[in-house]
C-alpha cells in the first residue's frame, strides 16, 4: 500500500517537473521580447507577413485596401490588418505589433515620443492627401440660408439646430473620442450658444447625419475631408476664425479654424530598414484624394467588400501603382 | 455514573470519563468551574453563551457487545458518538481505546485509528454520489491505500453480504434508502474495523426497511461478534439492539444499563416515562417474575432459560396451565406463575420477583 | 456580456418561494410561521423608525452646515498627475525592464504560442474536421439533438462566409477559457478550503462583477500592446471571477454529512480534495465552466478593439461601415457558437450524477475516430477551408431590411409618431429631470439618500458600502458625469423593469409564449451590442435615448427570465388552495403568484441594475456621453487618468446600485463581506 501510494506521488512530481520543462522551452530561457512577437493567426508557410494599421474611418480602409492588395498580387506577401484607434495605433506601431500606418492626421507628442526620443518609428513620408476638419451644414441648407455659412452668424441658428439632447441650445454634433477635436473651447471661446454632442462613435455619427439628411433637417456637425459620406451627403463648410501657424497650441485658448493636413505615413524603424520590397512600396504608395474617395465609396456606399473594390481600382489605375513598386 | 462491573466483564475497547463537550466561546472553562457546570442548558446558554452537548459522561464500551446510546433528539447522542474517534473534539475528560489514550494521539495516529479500528454508519449514508456502489464501498479501502483491484475484489464481497449483488455499477441516487444504507454498511465492514459506530443508521428509512436492517445489524453481530456503538432514539431499536443501553437526556447519561434493567427499574421519573409504552413482557426476562420453588414446583412444568422473556413464559404458562420453571445447567433457579407474570406486564412489581433478580 | 453569465444571479440562484402561508401546512406549523413574520414585521418597523429619525437629522445638519451643490472641489483628488507618470513609464520601459523582458514577456509569447498551437490544430482538421468534431463532442456529452445543433451552426458559420474568423475566435476562446477556468479554479480552491481567504477575495470578486469590460482593456493594452496576448489577458480577467465564485460556492457548499464520512474513514486533508470536496461541487464547476465561456464569448468582440482578431475585428470593421449587414453576419456566428457551448455545457452538467451509459468508452472511440477518418478526407481532398462556393451574402439583405425598418419608424408615424419623437420625448421629459434632479441635490443629500435607502434593504455593512461607493465618486472628481450617468441607468432599468415583467408575466402564464420567446432572449442575450448599435441610432438618433435603447435591450433578456422563473416557481400548493377558493386569474396573479414570486422579482431588479450598468460604456459609443464617453475616449487616446477614472466611477456606481437593490438575506447568512 506504501509503495503504491509513493509511487502515485513520484508520478506527479514527475509530471509537474515535466510540464515545467516544457513551458520553459516552449518559452526559452531568458529573455522575451514582447516587440518581436509575430500574430499567432499568420500563415504557416509564408514567412513574409506585413501588418498593417487600419484606422476606422472608411479613408484608412481604402489605403489599407489598396495597398494590401498589391502587396499581396504583385509583390507576394501576406497582409494581416488590425483596426485599432490613432494612439494605440502608435503605441502598436512602436512596439512591432504594426509594420505600418498609412494616413496619419498629426499627432505632435506622439511623433516626439517615438520618432525623435525612442526611434522605434521612422516617418514614410506624405500619403498625397490633404486632411481637413471642420464645421459642416447640409448644403440643401446653406443654399437657404447662404449666411449660415460664416461661424458669427451661427447663434442666430442655435434654435434651428436645437435638438432634444442639446437641451436649449444648439447641437454641434461631435465624432468619435478617438478624433482630434478642439470643439468644446472653440464653443467657449468663441461665446457660441452651442451644446457639443458627442456621438461616440464615428457609426453612430454617420448614421445620425445620413438620418437627418433623409428628412432634410437642418444640423450642425464637425466632419473632416476627405470623407465618402460628402458624396451621400453634400455638406457645406462653416467658416471659422481663419487658422495661423501656432493658434492651435494651446488646447485650452483654441479660437481658430482646423489646419490643413498634409497626411503622412509612418512605419516602424526596424520595418523601415529591414522590410525589404514591402517597406520600399509602402514608402512610395502615395494617391490623391479623389483616388482614396473613389475607393472608400465603393466600400461604404456600394458595400463592396475592401478586397473587392481595391481590385477594381488597381484594375483601371495601372499607371498609378505601377510607379509605387520597387524596381 | 454507575458501570456495572460483573466478574467476567470483557475488557473494554472504549474506556469513556469525565467527557465534556461545550460548543461556543471560550468553551474550556465550564468543565473545570462547578457553578457554571451545575447550570441547565438555558442557565448556562444566558450566563456564558455556551452550549453543553455532552456533560460529564463515563462509560465503557465492552468488547463483542452492542452499546446503544440512545436519547431524544438535543440529548448529545451524536456529539458524543463523535467525540470517539474525534471527529468532534472534546472538550475535556479522557477518552482510551484498548488502553490507548485518543485524545493524546497525532494526526497520523488519529488516521490509523480511523481507518482500522472504527468505522461510522451515518444516518444520512454520506454516500458519494459521483461513485458507483463498488466503488463507495471500496473507498474506505481507497484511502488506505489499497491497489484497485485489490480493493475492488474486497468490496464486491462485501457488497454481496450486505445483499446488493447485482447492484455494483448503479449510482446511490439509483438506490432506496434501504439499499443505500446497506452500501454504508458494507463500507465500514470493508476496512474490518474493531468497532462499528452507527448513528441514527436507521432513522432515515422507512419502518419496514427499518426493521429488516435492524435485523441484519443482529445478524451480522451474531456471526462476527462485532463490539459496536450504535446510537438511536428509536426506544424500540434500542432494545432490540442493545446489549446495554445508555440513556442520555441534555448532555447526561440518566441510566446505564442492559434493556431489562432499564425497563424493570428505571433509575427516575424521566426514564419512567420514556418506557412507559414498552411491552414489558418482550423486554424483561423471567427473572424479573421468578419466585423460589415450592414443593414439586421444581420437579414438574415447562422449563424455561433465565434469559427467555416473560412473553415466551406467559406463552408456556398459558400452554400448560402449570407454574413453569426457571432452568439453568440442569438446576433449578426458581419458578414463574401466571400471577407474577400479569404483575410484571400491568408493571407492578410482584412482591416475591424482585429480590432473586 | 450575457446575462447567463452575471455570477451573481444566474437563473439558478432563484430562491425557491417555498415559504407560504396558505401551504398545507399543519395547525402549529402555520401558528409558528405567522409568529416568526409578525416578529419580523415589528423588527422591520422597528429599524424604520430610527433610520427616518437619522436621515432628518442629517438632511437637517448637512444644509445648515455644508449647504447645496454638487461635490466639493477641496474634497477631489486629482489623479491625473500619477496615472500620467505610470502610463509614461511603461511604455518607456516596456522594451527594457526585467519585469517585462523576464515576467510579462513570458506570459505574453506563452499565451501567443498557445493560440497558434490550437489554430493550426483547427486549421489541420480543416472545416469537415471541426464540424464533425463538434457534432461527436456534443453527441457524447448531451445527446443527438444537441449534436444536430452544433453541426447547424458551424455549418451556418461557414455559410456565412465566416469560416477563418471562426476558427480565429475559436482558438483565442480555447486559450482563455483554458486560462480563467485554471486561473479561477485556483482562485476558486482557495477561497473554498480558507474562510480568510474567501473573506479577501469575496469583496474582489464582487467588485469585478460590476467592472465594466471596457475598463481592463486601457491597463492590458498599456502593458501588452496590442494584439492576442492583450485580448487573452483582458478576457481571462472578465471571465476568471464567475468560475472563482462557482468553485468557491461548489467547494464550500459540499454535502457536510459526505465529508463526515471521509474524515470519519481517516482520509487525509488532500484525499478529502480530491475524492470527496471537488467531485461534490462538480456541478458547481460545470456552471463555471459554461459561465466562463459565456463571458469569454461576449468579450471577444470588445477584445476586437485591442487587437484580438476573428469575429470581433469583422464586427468592428462592419461598424467602421456602417454596414449593419455584414456586422450581423459576424455577430451571428457568435451568437451560434455560444448558444452551441452553452446548451452543451448546461447538459452535460444534467447528466452529472447519473450512471455512465453503457459503452461510454466505445462512444468515444467512435467519436474520436470518426472525426480523424473525417479530417483526413478532407485533407486528401484537399478541401480544408470552407469552398469560397458554399457561402452566402445575407449582408444586403439585412442592410434593405434595416433602411427600409429606419426609413418607416424613425419618424412621422401616423397617431403614435416615429421613433426619432420618442426618444425625443424620452430626453425632455425623463432623462433631463432625472439628471436635473440629480445634480441640483447637495451632495450630501445624495449620500444620505443612498445610505438610508441601503440600510432599508440591506444592513449597516451594505449602507456603508453603498455610500463609500458613491464617495469615491466624489473624491475622483467625476460627481456630474457620474449623476448623469446614474440618470440614464435609472431610467434604463425602470423601461426594463417595466418591460421585464409584462412579458415575463405573460410568458409564466403561456407556456407557447415562453417557447417562442426562448430563442429571442437567447440571441438578444448574446448578440454582441456593437451589432445593434447602428440601427439603434438609426432610429433614436444620436444621444441619451438610444444609449438608454441599448441599455434596454441588453437586459431586458435576463429580467423576462428571471421573472419568468420566479413565477413558475411558486408553490404549486398555494396556487392550488387559491383556485379552489374560486381565485379569478387576475386575483391568483396579484394575491397569490406577485407576493410570493417576491424574491425572484427583487432578483430581477438587481440583475437589471448590474446590466444596464455594464453597457454604461457602449451607451457612450451612441451619445450617452457622461463616463461611457470617458471610458471610450480614455482607451481611445491612451489617456490613462480619463478612462481609468471614468471605470473606476463605473465601479463605484455599481457598488452602490448593487447593494442598494440587493435584499440582505440573498448575501452570506453569515454576513461576511459587503
Amino acid at each position: 500500500m506504501a509503495r503504491t501510494r509513493t509511487r502515485a506521488r513520484t508520478r506527479t512530481r514527475f509530471a509537474a517537473l515535466a510540464a515545467a520543462v516544457a513551458l520553459t522551452a516552449l518559452t526559452g530561457c531568458g529573455a522575451a521580447d514582447m516587440t518581436t512577437q509575430a500574430s499567432p493567426y499568420a500563415d504557416a508557410k509564408s514567412s513574409r507577413t506585413v501588418t498593417l494599421s487600419v484606422q476606422s474611418w472608411v479613408g484608412a480602409q481604402a489605403n489599407v485596401a489598396v495597398a494590401q492588395y498589391l502587396l499581396e498580387q504583385e509583390l507576394g506577401y501576406r497582409v494581416d490588418t488590425v483596426q485599432i484607434d490613432e494612439i494605440p495605433a502608435w503605441d502598436a506601431l512602436s512596439q512591432g505589433r504594426v509594420d505600418a500606418i498609412l494616413e496619419d492626421w498629426g499627432h505632435p507628442e506622439q511623433e516626439k515620443r517615438y520618432i525623435d526620443d525612442k526611434g522605434t518609428i521612422k516617418r514614410g513620408g506624405d500619403l498625397g492627401v490633404t486632411g481637413h476638419i471642420g464645421w459642416f451644414v447640409p448644403t440643401y441648407f446653406a443654399k437657404e440660408h447662404p449666411d449660415v455659412t460664416d461661424w458669427k452668424n451661427l447663434n442666430k441658428y442655435a434654435d434651428t439646430f436645437r435638438t432634444a439632447e442639446s437641451g436649449g441650445k444648439g447641437q454641434l454634433l461631435d465624432g468619435s473620442p478617438s478624433y482630434i477635436t478642439n470643439d468644446k473651447a472653440l464653443v467657449k471661446n468663441l461665446d457660441l450658444d452651442y451644446q457639443v454632442v458627442f456621438a461616440g462613435s464615428e457609426a453612430a455619427q454617420i448614421t445620425q447625419i445620413k438620418q437627418f439628411a433623409k428628412e432634410k433637417k437642418p444640423f450642425l456637425t464637425y466632419w473632416y475631408n476627405p470623407q465618402w459620406l460628402f458624396e451621400k451627403v453634400p455638406m457645406t463648410e462653416v467658416k471659422l476664425p481663419a487658422y495661423k501657424e501656432g493658434c492651435d497650441a494651446d488646447p485650452k485658448k483654441v479660437a481658430c479654424a482646423y489646419p490643413h493636413t498634409p497626411l503622412q505615413k509612418f512605419l516602424n524603424a526596424r520595418f523601415a530598414d529591414g522590410g525589404g520590397d514591402a517597406a520600399a512600396f509602402l514608402k512610395k504608395f502615395r494617391w490623391t484624394t479623389e483616388m482614396q474617395n473613389d475607393v472608400a465609396l465603393m466600400i461604404a456606399e456600394q458595400k463592396l467588400s475592401p478586397r473587392e473594390a481595391a481590385r477594381k481600382w488597381v484594375e483601371s489605375n495601372e499607371a498609378t501603382w505601377r510607379t509605387w513598386l520597387p524596381s | 455514573m454507575n458501570t456495572p462491573t460483573a466478574p467476567h466483564t470483557p475488557p473494554s475497547v472504549f474506556a469513556v470519563r469525565d467527557l465534556w463537550k461545550v460548543f461556543g466561546p471560550k468553551a474550556d472553562r465550564v468543565p473545570g468551574d462547578a457553578g457554571l457546570a451545575a447550570l441547565d442548558a438555558a442557565g448556562l446558554r444566558a450566563r456564558t453563551g455556551c452550549t453543553a452537548a455532552v456533560r460529564d459522561v463515563s462509560f465503557d464500551v465492552r468488547k463483542g457487545e452492542v452499546f446503544v446510546v440512545m436519547g431524544l433528539s438535543g440529548s448529545g447522542k451524536s456529539t458524543l458518538v463523535r467525540c470517539l474517534t474525534r471527529l468532534i473534539e472534546p472538550t475535556s475528560g479522557t477518552i482510551s481505546i484498548d488502553g490507548e489514550d485518543v485524545l493524546s494521539m497525532d494526526a497520523g495516529r488519529l488516521r490509523e485509528l480511523r481507518r482500522h479500528r472504527a468505522a461510522m454508519v451515518f444516518q444520512h449514508f454520506g454516500l458519494l454520489p459521483h461513485r458507483s456502489v463498488l466503488d463507495n464501498v471500496a473507498y474506505g479501502l481507497e484511502i488506505q491505500g489499497v491497489g484497485r483491484a485489490a480493493r475492488r475484489e474486497r468490496a464486491a464481497e462485501f457488497v454481496t453480504k450486505v445483499g446488493l449483488e447485482g447492484m455494483e455499477h448503479r449510482r446511490p441516487g439509483q438506490l432506496s434508502g434501504g439499499q443505500q444504507q446497506r452500501v454504508g454498511l458494507a463500507r465500514a465492514l470493508a476496512v474490518d474495523p474493531e468497532v462499528l459506530l452507527f448513528d441514527e443508521p436507521f432513522s432515515a428509512l422507512d419502518p419496514l426497511i427499518r426493521r429488516d436492517m435492524q435485523e441484519e445489524v443482529v445478524r451480522l453481530h451474531r456471526e462476527e461478534g462485532r463490539t459496536m456503538v450504535f446510537i438511536t432514539h428509536d426506544l424500540s431499536e434500542a432494545l432490540r439492539l442493545g446489549d446495554r443501553i445508555a440513556l442520555m437526556r441534555d448532555g447526561r447519561i440518566v441510566q446505564l444499563g442492559t434493556p431489562e434493567e432499564i425497563v424493570g427499574s428505571p433509575a427516575d421519573d424521566y426514564v419512567r416515562d420514556f418506557v412507559r409504552d414498552v411491552p414489558r413482557e418482550q423486554v424483561l426476562t423471567v427473572r424479573a417474575a421468578m419466585r423460589p420453588a415450592r414443593s414439586t414446583e421444581s420437579e414438574a412444568g415447562p422449563a424455561l432459560a433465565p434469559d427467555a422473556t416473560v412473553h415466551e413464559a406467559i406463552e408456556a404458562v398459558a400452554r400448560t396451565g402449570e407454574t413453569a420453571r426457571v432452568v439453568q445447567d440442569g438446576r433449578c433457579l426458581g419458578v414463574v406463575d401466571q400471577a407474577a407474570l400479569l404483575g410484571v406486564v400491568a408493571g407492578v412489581a410482584a412482591p416475591a420477583g424482585k429480590a432473586a433478580a | 456580456m450575457t446575462a447567463t453569465v452575471t455570477p451573481n444571479g444566474t437563473p439558478a440562484t432563484v430562491p425557491p418561494a417555498t415559504a407560504t402561508p396558505m401551504g398545507p401546512a399543519t395547525e402549529p406549523a402555520a401558528s409558528a410561521t405567522a409568529t416568526a413574520t409578525g416578529a419580523l414585521r415589528a423588527f422591520a418597523r422597528d429599524r424604520r423608525r430610527p433610520i427616518a429619525a437619522g436621515a432628518v437629522v442629517a438632511l437637517v445638519l448637512g444644509a445648515l452646515l455644508l449647504g447645496g451643490g454638487g461635490w466639493p472641489a477641496a474634497l477631489t483628488v486629482d489623479l491625473s498627475g500619477p496615472l500620467g507618470t505610470t502610463s509614461d513609464w511603461i511604455i518607456d520601459n516596456r522594451d527594457s525592464h526585467p519585469l517585462f523582458l523576464y515576467g510579462l514577456g513570458h506570459v505574453s509569447n506563452a499565451v501567443v504560442l498557445s493560440v497558434r498551437a490550437v489554430y493550426l490544430v483547427l486549421l489541420a482538421l480543416g472545416w469537415a474536421g471541426v464540424t464533425a468534431a463538434a457534432g461527436l463532442v456534443a453527441w457524447r456529452v448531451a445527446g443527438a439533438r444537441l449534436a444536430l445543433v452544433a453541426v447547424a451552426a458551424f455549418g451556418a458559420c461557414g455559410l456565412l462566409g465566416m469560416w477563418v474568423p471562426t476558427m480565429q475566435t475559436l482558438a483565442l476562446m480555447v486559450v482563455a477559457v483554458g486560462a480563467s477556468v485554471a486561473l479561477g479554479g485556483v482562485l476558486g480552491l482557495a477561497a473554498g478550503l480558507s474562510d480568510r481567504t474567501h473573506r479577501i477575495l469575496r469583496p474582489v470578486l464582487d467588485t469585478m462583477q460590476v467592472l465594466p469590460a471596457f475598463a481592463y482593456l486601457l491597463p492590458v493594452v498599456l502593458v501588452f500592446g496590442i494584439g492576442v496576448p492583450a485580448a487573452v489577458l483582458a478576457t481571462v480577467v472578465y471571465a476568471a471571477p464567475p468560475m472563482a465564485r462557482l468553485t468557491a460556492l461548489g467547494l464550500r457548499g459540499a454535502d457536510a454529512g459526505v465529508m463526515e464520512a471521509a474524515a470519519s474513514m481517516g482520509a487525509t486533508a488532500r484525499q478529502r480534495l480530491l475524492t470527496a470536496r471537488l467531485p461534490l461541487a462538480r456541478k458547481e464547476l460545470l456552471l463555471g465552466v459554461n459561465q466562463s465561456i459565456m463571458m469569454a464569448l461576449s468579450m471577444a468582440v470588445i477584445a476586437s478593439v485591442i487587437g484580438a482578431g476573428g469575429l470581433g475585428d469583422r464586427v468592428y470593421q462592419a461598424l467602421a461601415s456602417v454596414d449593419v449587414g455584414a456586422a450581423l453576419a459576424a455577430g451571428v456566428p457568435i451568437v451560434l457558437l455560444a448558444v452551441v457551448l452553452d446548451r452543451v455545457t448546461a447538459a452535460a452538467g444534467e447528466r452529472i450524477g447519473a450512471a455512465p451509459a453503457r459503452h461510454a468508452r466505445l462512444g468515444w472511440a467512435v467519436a474520436a475516430v470518426t472525426t480523424a477518418a473525417v479530417a483526413v478526407a478532407g485533407r486528401l481532398s484537399g478541401r480544408l477551408g470552407w469552398p469560397d462556393a458554399w457561402t452566402v451574402d445575407i449582408a444586403p439583405t439585412v442592410n434593405t431590411a434595416v433602411d427600409w425598418m429606419t426609413a418607416h419608424l424613425y419618424s412621422g408615424v401616423p397617431v403614435i409618431g416615429g421613433t426619432a419623437d420618442w426618444a425625443g420625448h424620452f430626453t425632455t421629459w425623463v432623462l433631463d429631470p432625472v439628471r436635473g434632479g440629480l445634480q441640483w441635490l447637495p451632495w450630501w443629500a445624495v449620500l444620505v439618500t443612498v445610505g438610508v435607502l441601503a440600510l432599508l434593504i440591506g444592513t449597516w455593512r451594505t449602507a456603508a458600502t453603498a455610500v463609500a461607493a458613491m464617495a469615491g465618486i466624489g473624491v475622483l472628481g467625476v460627481w456630474d458625469p457620474a449623476l448623469d450617468t446614474l440618470s440614464q441607468v435609472l431610467a434604463a432599468v425602470a423601461v426594463t423593469l417595466v418591460l421585464g415583467f409584462a412579458v415575463g408575466i405573460a410568458a409564466a402564464r403561456s407556456a407557447r409564449l415562453a417557447r417562442a420567446l426562448r430563442p429571442v432572449l437567447d440571441v438578444f442575450q448574446t448578440m454582441p451590442q456593437f451589432v445593434y448599435l447602428i440601427p439603434v441610432v438609426a432610429l433614436f438618433g444620436v444621444g441619451r435615448a438610444p444609449a438608454v435603447a441599448a441599455a434596454v435591450v441588453y437586459a431586458l433578456p435576463a429580467v423576462v427570465r428571471i421573472t419568468t422563473q420566479g413565477m413558475r416557481a411558486v408553490d404549486p400548493a398555494a396556487m392550488e388552495s387559491s383556485r379552489s377558493l374560486g381565485a379569478t386569474g387576475r386575483q391568483q396573479l396579484f394575491q397569490v403568484q406577485l407576493p410570493l414570486a417576491r424574491p425572484a422579482l427583487l432578483l430581477a431588479v438587481n440583475q437589471g441594475v448590474v446590466l444596464v450598468l455594464a453597457v454604461v460604456v457602449i451607451g457612450g459609443l451612441v451619445g450617452g456621453g457622461a463616463l461611457g464617453y470617458d471610458a471610450v475616449f480614455g482607451l481611445a487616446q491612451g489617456d490613462l487618468a480619463t478612462g481609468l477614472v471614468a471605470g473606476a466611477a463605473i465601479v463605484g456606481l455599481g457598488l452602490m446600485l448593487d447593494r442598494v437593490t440587493q435584499p440582505t438575506e440573498r448575501r452570506d447568512p453569515a454576513g461576511k463581506g459587503a
